[in-house]
């Protein structure tokens, strides 16, 4: 593997050392990343990136497009494996467990970790079977009552079960980008998840739709680890615990939320949040 | 000077007009193009059509009404006793003086020689004629044109009006074409049904179309009921459809979901050239190859298959429109959105249960019309039904049985010598109405599927 520091010296912003500002470690430890590298075919997107996140919080990935904080989200489900010519190394575990394991079947892992995308992709499919897939398919439920419960416990937890309670068989498609989002989120919560990435969940939404999923998103923490994506700062300072600061693949900055945002200790982490670029 | 020559020199003409024209937008500016509302080119292109257009419109008129006067003139200058007779006779002397003209005849009457010279003067001195006219015109045309070039002319306005006619033009000419052949099959249908009434040819059981054409002639009643034909079409294209959505689905689930790129790129064009094999060759192989083997395979099992049976005709048309299903369907099932597959893979599911309970149903409106299609080009396949499935009219379920289609009748019904006001041969007419009519329907039903499901992801 070649060094990414010798690639990187020519940008006008390098870093001065290759360690991460702040404490990577968390505290309630559930997934640790040691030493993650991505490659799509030639291109390395991600450097040497080492992450803690801990349970029941919400972790903040902010940085400028291209940084490579959506590729680390989904290198944590191993989303990355559909993309053809994406090599991840380094090593992930979830509660201990090694997660780029060769015996490690994904379709369990991804059961447990969860994910909502940046657009909201509901099936093409009633709101109900939209919730009930993940359930059916995993085998959850051993009845009709006890699907329809599952559907409707997690249709309230996403806040969406007063305004579609009464158009449960009519298509998924056919609700505001905000509801298919929150219906998204309630589908991935439907298969239980014990970890929720979200890749920049509210970046199609209007600001009250956002509000919304805010909002759950501060609910849903104190069930599940949710790792959160977005561009917008003030997103994240208002739902994230810590944050994680990417530049150009690496991790510069990890702090709490409250520091990052009122005393970065990096530069290029200071430059970003008061707007200097990004 | 022949007509062909006088084309050559009218492009000539068109291209000096060109010329013309760009030199002279060019000179009013003093070679500042700036200045000119359009590219030089198209003050050329400008003076050219205003030069080609009226030529060509004058070329075809004439060449269209030449024929027809110089014939009057000539049959207005022969002697009277010719003149006055009747007039089937007299559109006779018509061919002899034309066949004289052109040379298609050893040696010429002798009371026609006069007036086949006089053809053949009258014509050269109209083709001299033409050719000064058109020059006139052509040059009139170009020198006015020319002459109303300034700097703000919108010549490229102009140009590109003309060019949209021409477009219109083109696209009516496919239109019109279409209309023309629905109209003729459709009064041809009418004659067939004053002579046979719709609901027996809709609803009667029995097709025999062979009769007499001569009263002394032994020959079957002749009975058109098209009952037999609709259900041997049917029957065919069911058999079709049977061998070919099952593995033109599959095959399109493998090629766009689980085969490699390289495989793909290799394996698609190849299936695809199952479409391009010619359906004759389809139908000999049908006929020759596949219908001995089932029949020899029923013998086995002591099953009494007719050589021509159903079931080898269904399934060589099976095999043929396989690409139809599978191309159509490829392309639905990559046309579903990649963030549909990753929100099922996010869930945990398995690549299976994303494609069987996500991507192809997501598909399917796509998927169901591009069968529509294949069902169309089935029902309305000839040769191979033609070779492989006979002409006995059964009114039959049975796949094993020799059953006759609609496309084979029209063509056996129009095959030979036949009698253009018999009932029979304006049956195939009739038969050809009722199957545009189907194919029709299942192509608008089709397309209006596979649209509704082009706008559920835009």
């Amino acid at each position: 593997m070649k060094n990414p520091e010798k690639t990187e010296t020519k940008a006008s912003f390098a870093r001065e050392h290759d360690m991460t500002v702040g404490e990577i470690g968390a505290a309630n430890l559930r997934i640790q990343c040691r030493g993650i590298n991505v490659y799509y075919g030639e291109k390395h997107a991600i450097h040497n990136v080492s992450l803690d996140i801990g349970r029941n919080e919400v972790i903040a990935l902010i940085g400028p497009s291209g940084c490579g904080k959506s590729t680390f989200l989904r290198c944590l489900n191993r989303m990355n494996d559909t993309i053809v010519g994406c090599r991840v190394s380094g090593e992930i575990t979830l509660d201990g467990q090694n997660i780029y394991d060769s015996n490690l079947d994904v379709v369990p892992l991804r059961a447990q970790v969860g994910m909502v995308f940046q657009k909201p992709n509901p099936f093409p499919k009633s709101i109900f079977e939209n919730v009930a897939y993940g359930p059916r398919i995993h085998g959850l439920v051993a009845s009709k009552a006890e699907l329809e419960e599952i559907v409707e416990g997690s249709l309230r937890r996403a806040g969406l079960w007063d305004e579609v309670k009464d158009y449960l068989l009519h298509p998924g498609t056919g609700l505001s980008g905000g509801q298919q989002q929150r219906l998204c989120i309630a589908r991935t919560i439907a298969v239980n998840p014990e970890v929720i990435l979200m890749d920049e969940p509210c970046s199609a939404l209007d600001p009250i739709a956002t509000a919304k999923i805010e909002q759950l998103i501060d609910e849903l923490r104190n069930h599940y680890t949710i790792a959160i994506v977005t561009h917008s700062m003030q997103q994240a300072a208002r739902v994230s615990q810590r944050t994680a600061y990417f530049h150009l693949g690496k991790l510069i900055e990890v702090g709490d939320t409250a520091q990052i945002f009122t005393n970065p200790k990096h530069q290029l982490t200071e430059d970003y949040i008061t707007g200097r670029f990004g | 000077m022949q007509k062909s020559t006088l084309i050559m020199l009218l492009l000539l003409f068109s291209t000096a007009a060109y010329y013309l024209g760009r030199t002279r937008s060019l000179r009013l500016v003093g070679g500042q193009i700036r200045n000119l509302h359009s590219l030089p080119a198209y003050y050329g292109y400008y003076v050219a059509l205003w030069c080609g257009i009226p030529t060509l419109i004058l070329f075809f008129l004439w060449t269209a009404l030449e024929i027809p006067v110089v014939t009057q003139l000539v049959m207005a200058d022969l002697p009277e006793e010719l003149r006055s007779l009747p007039a089937d006779r007299h559109s006779l002397l018509i061919n002899d003086i034309k066949n004289a003209v052109s040379g298609h005849v050893a040696e010429t009457k002798p009371e026609l020689q006069a007036a086949v010279q006089h053809f053949i003067r009258l014509n050269s001195l109209g083709n001299w004629l033409l050719t000064g006219l058109a020059s006139c015109v052509a040059l009139g045309a170009a020198v006015f044109a020319r002459s109303r070039i300034h700097k703000d002319q919108r010549a490229r306005n102009e140009v590109e009006k003309i060019i949209r006619i021409f477009l219109v033009g083109s696209s009516l000419v496919a239109i019109l074409t279409t209309v023309g052949i629905v109209l003729s099959v459709l009064f041809e249908s009418i004659r067939f049904f004053e002579l046979v009434p719709i609901t027996q040819f809709l609803f009667g059981l029995e097709w025999s179309p062979q009769i007499a054409i001569r009263a002394d002639q032994v020959a079957s009643s002749g009975a058109f009921g098209a009952v037999p034909l609709f259900a041997g079409t049917l029957l065919i294209s069911v058999i079709a459809m049977i061998v070919a959505v099952p593995i033109g689905l599959l095959s399109a689930i493998y090629l766009a979901e689980y085969a490699s790129p390289r495989f793909r790129a290799v394996t698609k064009p190849l299936l695809e050239i199952l479409a391009g094999i010619p359906t004759v060759v389809y139908g000999f192989f049908a006929a020759l190859t596949v219908a001995p083997f089932i029949r020899g395979l029923g013998a086995d099992f002591g099953l009494d298959v007719s050589s021509e049976s159903a079931l080898a005709a269904g399934l060589v048309m099976g095999i043929m429109i396989i690409p139809f299903v599978s191309s159509l369907s490829d392309d639905f099932i990559n046309a579903v959105p990649q963030s549909l597959r990753d929100g099922a893979y996010a869930l945990g599911a398995t690549q299976s249960e994303t494609i069987r309970k996500v991507v192809i149903p997501a598909a399917l409106p796509g998927i169901v019309g591009g069968i529509l299609l294949a069902a169309s080009r089935a029902i309305g396949e000839t040769m191979i039904v033609v070779m492989a499935a006979g002409l006995s009219a059964n009114l039959t379920a049975n796949p094993l049985e020799a059953v006759t289609t609609v496309t084979t009748q029209i063509v056996t019904l129009l095959v030979g010598d036949q009698e253009f006001d018999s009932p029979k041969t304006l049956a195939a007419f009739a038969l050809g109405l009722v199957l545009f009519l189907v194919t029709l329907a299942l192509n608008i039903l089709a397309l209006h599927i596979v649209r509704k499901y082009r706008e559920q992801y835009e």
